[in-house]
């Protein structure tokens, strides 16, 4: 299983898509958005867009790893791979687990990256590491468990493309990561309460301000972890599925 | 070693294998041969384990096939599955770790296999920029890591170079000098005959005819002559056998072909008959695949 975890790690350290996905296109939403929203704004309002901007695009752009997922797992499909390591001693679930596991890395990276940019460039606060650190734990494992799902049952790459943006684009939208959540309209409010983009967005927002209490994190937390252990069973249920279009 | 007994498998639709019995002997280099479509790769991937869902049993050392015995087996796959972003030795330690090698004793093995593949100059390089022969190779080498005892190759010479098709040739002769049994899936009759002792011939699915190669060539082919010249008359020719036409001559199965050759050299003669060729023909193994089933092997 580590061998497999190894190997997808060096094949995304290559993929120079998956650097501009991840970090590069955030950062160029992010600084552009930041300068559209702040034009002609005073000081404070300036400081509340960006605190709310920064967090808004992390939640937003780790979904994109759907896509990096959906693609390794469909390719070695496809080219027969998963079906040559089944030859292997190699157990079936292992290789979905050494497959996952190396996106858990990146996208925690990846949110460390973006955060890091905010701190240097906007100097946005980050008041509870502590607290940060475990709310990107969840929300990596939330999103990568999605991710494994979406990436187990599509049939083609396309498709995982096509779903990857109602999750990440329609999530952002509904969840209040483009326009301040109470100036939405109410139905998409209530919405949003379904969405692990919107949990997430406000218990970062609050953690970078230093101003989350401990009963509201422990909520969210639990939020993205059921998410993610729906995702993750869901995953395994669809697995030998999966296993099954791979011998052709 | 290896027993196939009334192994079947459905597709959706297709029939794929249909009751197919055989027995492989130790250190044999066993053919598999049949046109497109036959039930090969099928087959190839119930031996590999990585189909699961057949009836019919097979049985390794006399015993059931379960994953446990996915050490004993090799399995080069019909399409070249590499990872195409790492080296050649990336590609080889990924397997051997998957075979539980590691540390000095996976890059020594990594070696080896290696010198055994003839790719030692590229080792380090990525397989994208390798050639279809030398993935090929790679893709034999890959199965070779962990020292199978059987090694089951499915088309592994499909689209490659002469130069790459020798160096796997070459590597198949040592593998079976080392006692190893290779089971060897085909529609390249050609190399079969080359390289294996032991044939199956394969057909939608079903067994057609089994045995060694020798056995089959001596029971099947009748001896031949192949007479190319004009003006030839032909019921002169159907005195001495039966005759077909091929490639602007004509073959004549007879079971005195020296005789045969004799009078048709003095019938010639004496009508002053151009002969452009006369020769002995050898039987092949192809002739009694086509007899046998009356496909061509090749479209
Ligand atoms: N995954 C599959 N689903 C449906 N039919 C298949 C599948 N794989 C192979 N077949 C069918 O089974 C038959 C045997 O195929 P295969 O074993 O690949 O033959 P060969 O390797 O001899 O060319 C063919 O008719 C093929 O179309
Ligand atoms: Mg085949």
């Amino acid at each position: 299983m580590r061998a497999i975890m190894i190997t997808e790690l060096k094949k995304n350290l290559q993929d120079k898509g998956l650097l501009f996905w991840m970090v590069i296109l955030p950062i160029l939403f992010t600084v552009l958005f930041i300068a559209i929203f702040t034009g002609n704004t005073d000081e404070t309002t300036r400081k509340q867009v960006i605190v709310s901007i920064i967090p808004g695009y992390v939640v937003m752009f780790v979904f994109f790893i759907i896509i990096s997922m959906v693609s390794t797992f469909n390719k070695d499909r496809d080219k027969g791979m998963t079906a040559r390591f089944a030859s292997t001693p190699l157990r079936p679930y292992f290789y979905m687990l050494g497959k996952w596991l190396p996106y858990m890395f990146i996208v925690f990276i990846q949110i460390f990256v973006l955060l890091l940019f905010g701190k240097i460039v906007y100097n946005v606060p980050l008041e509870q590491p502590m607290v940060l650190l475990i709310l990107s734990i969840f929300l990596t494992f939330t999103v990568t468990a999605i991710g494994l799902a979406t990436a187990v049952m599509v049939k083609t790459e396309n498709m995982g493309l096509a779903i990857t943006q109602i999750i990440a684009l329609g999530g952002a939208m509904l969840s209040g990561l483009w326009i301040p959540h109470d100036m939405m309209p109410d139905f998409m409010q209530t919405i949003s309460y379904f969405l692990p983009q919107f949990w997430a967005h406000q218990a970062f927002q609050d953690a970078m301000a230093g101003n989350i209490n401990y009963s509201d994190l422990f909520q969210t937390l639990l939020i993205l972890f059921c998410i993610g252990v729906a995702g993750f069973v869901l995953a395994i249920f669809r697995y030998p599925v999966f296993l099954k279009r791979s011998v052709t | 070693m290896l027993n196939i007994s009334n192994v079947s498998k459905h597709y959706e639709k297709t029939k794929a294998l249909d009751d197919v019995s055989f027995h492989i002997s130790k250190g044999s280099c066993f053919g598999l041969v049949g046109p497109n479509g036959a039930g090969k790769s099928t087959l190839m991937k119930i031996l590999a384990s990585i189909i699961h869902d057949y009836t019919g049993d097979v049985f390794i050392d006399n015993k059931i096939l379960t994953p446990e015995q996915k050490e004993k087996i090799g399995y080069v796959p019909q399409d070249i599955c590499l990872e195409e972003g790492l080296s050649a030795i990336g590609n080889l330690s990924l397997f051997g770790k998957l075979y539980g090698l590691t540390g000095k004793k996976l890059k020594l093995r990594a070696i080896e296999v290696l010198k055994q593949i003839n790719l030692e100059k590229r080792a380090n390089d990525k397989v994208s920029t390798f050639s279809g022969g030398m993935k090929r190779r790679l893709n034999i080498g890959c199965s070779l890591m962990h020292n199978p005892d059987i090694l089951i190759m499915d088309e592994a010479t499909v689209g490659i170079d002469p130069q790459s098709r020798n160096y796997i040739f070459q590597m198949i002769n040592r593998i079976k000098n080392d006692g190893r049994t290779i089971i060897y899936a085909s529609h390249y009759i050609e190399e079969v005959e080359l390289l294996c002792d032991e044939v199956v011939f394969i057909d939608s699915g079903v067994v057609v005819e089994k045995g060694a190669v020798n056995d089959l060539l001596k029971q099947y082919a009748t001896p031949s002559i192949f007479i190319k010249g004009t003006p030839i008359n032909l019921d002169k020719m159907k005195q001495y056998g039966d005759v077909v036409s091929k490639k602007g001559g004509y073959i004549l199965s007879t079971n005195e072909p020296l005789q045969v050759m004799e009078n048709m050299i003095a019938y010639c003669r004496e009508h002053v008959i151009e002969l452009e060729q006369l020769e002995l023909v050898q039987p092949r193994l192809e002739d009694i695949f086509f007899s046998l089933t009356g496909s061509e092997l090749r479209e």
